[in-house]
């Protein structure tokens, strides 16, 4: 009887002992994990902003060639390697990454990579996530002195915080911007201009991570 | 005759098991991090060091408070709401040659002669961040933190 209470304590201490250092080593980890991919996220979105405002299509690849060493500088010791695959063609028709479908009624402005991270403190190798950045703007009607437009991120998510100061029209001034409910879009901005609107309206949408798309109609 | 060395041979086998009882619950208690001990104390505040930068870069806020000088003071508040108000922190924002950008404009919660340099536990956190709207710019943020 002692001895099996003595074997039951013992156990019970060294489970709690060896399962306390694995919840360690796991968290201090992830939470590395977690910073790059956000960090990466965030890098792609910037260099998209960076290719619609500049119109440079190598963007991407040289903000993540510098990411690369910067990692390196940020956690050193842990042994971070990060490598990338950029989205070339496919149904968005990409190149080096980024993509941008302008001047149409339904256009767009994209960014895709894939990534496989490595820390070799912590004997991770080959962690896999993507990247992505979009920026969709639909002209949806137009009338004498109003435009109706819809703008989706990621996922068809429609954008919910845009103002006056995030839409741009060719020729007459913006005067209001207003959003409503849409049964086909969910959200709909109303702009209303202060002078005729053109046949052939140019819209131009910048969203809150400084991306930019531009519709006609 | 017999009942009686029976008997001895219990409170032999009783003191052999407490024996080694103890010695098993010392030997384990070496391994043991303990609530206590100051690496579990370091540990914890790393970890919620990094829950603090990471929710405010999760909402967006990290890189407009950290490339915007004026909105330092705001970066100081927010990381002092994030944290809870026993813990005291200063953080430091480098660029990616090294250099302090905020050597002039400290960001930090508690005195640093008093609560830094008499605490024996201080963790310290690295956090990246690329850039602001289109521009690749990185800032390496270095936020350490100490319980009052």
């Amino acid at each position: 009887m002692m001895i099996a209470l003595m074997i039951v304590s013992i156990g019970a201490i060294m489970y709690r002992v060896g399962t306390y250092y694995r919840q360690e080593q796991w968290e201090e980890y992830i939470t590395l994990v977690e910073h790059v991919r956000l960090g990466t996220i965030r890098l792609v979105e910037i260099s998209l902003a960076n290719y619609t405002a500049s119109g440079n299509n190598s963007t991407l690849k040289d903000n993540l060639d510098q990411w690369q060493n910067d990692l390196r500088k940020a956690y050193p010791g842990y042994g971070v390697t990060l490598t990338y695959n950029l989205a070339d063609g496919t149904n968005i028709n990409y190149f080096q990454g980024l993509a941008s479908h302008w001047n149409e009624t339904v256009s767009y402005s994209a960014a895709n990579a894939t990534f496989a991270l490595n820390i070799t403190s912590v004997g991770l190798e080959g962690y896999k996530f993507t990247a992505t950045a979009f920026l969709s703007l639909t002209v949806i009607n137009t009338t004498t002195n109003e435009i109706t437009v819809a703008v989706t991120e990621e996922d068809g998510m429609p954008i919910t915080n845009l103002k006056k100061d995030n839409f741009q029209v060719v020729g007459p001034n913006i005067i209001s911007v207003t959003s409503s409910y849409d049964q086909n879009y969910t959200l709909v901005y109303t702009i209303k201009c202060d002078g005729n609107i053109p046949a052939q309206v140019t819209v131009r949408v910048w969203d809150q991570r400084g991306i930019m798309v531009i519709a006609k109609k | 005759m017999t009942r009686n060395t029976k008997g001895q041979m219990r409170v032999i086998e009783t003191i052999l098991a407490s024996f080694i009882i103890f010695s098993a619950l010392t030997f384990v208690n070496i391994f043991a991090v303990l609530p206590s001990s100051p690496k579990y104390e370091i540990s914890d505040l790393e970890k919620m060091g990094h829950n603090a930068l990471h929710d405010l870069d999760d909402q967006r806020l990290l890189s407009r408070f950290v490339y915007n000088e004026t909105e330092w003071g705001e970066l100081a508040l927010a990381l002092t709401i994030f944290l809870p108000p026993d813990v005291y922190f200063d953080l430091s924002i480098y660029d990616v040659q090294g250099n302090r950008i905020n050597q002039y404009f400290p960001i930090r919660y508690g005195a640093p002669d008093k609560v830094f340099a008499t605490s024996n536990s201080t963790a310290s956190v690295s956090y990246i961040i690329p850039g602001q709207q289109a521009e690749y710019n990185p800032r390496i943020l270095v936020l350490q933190l100490v319980r009052g």
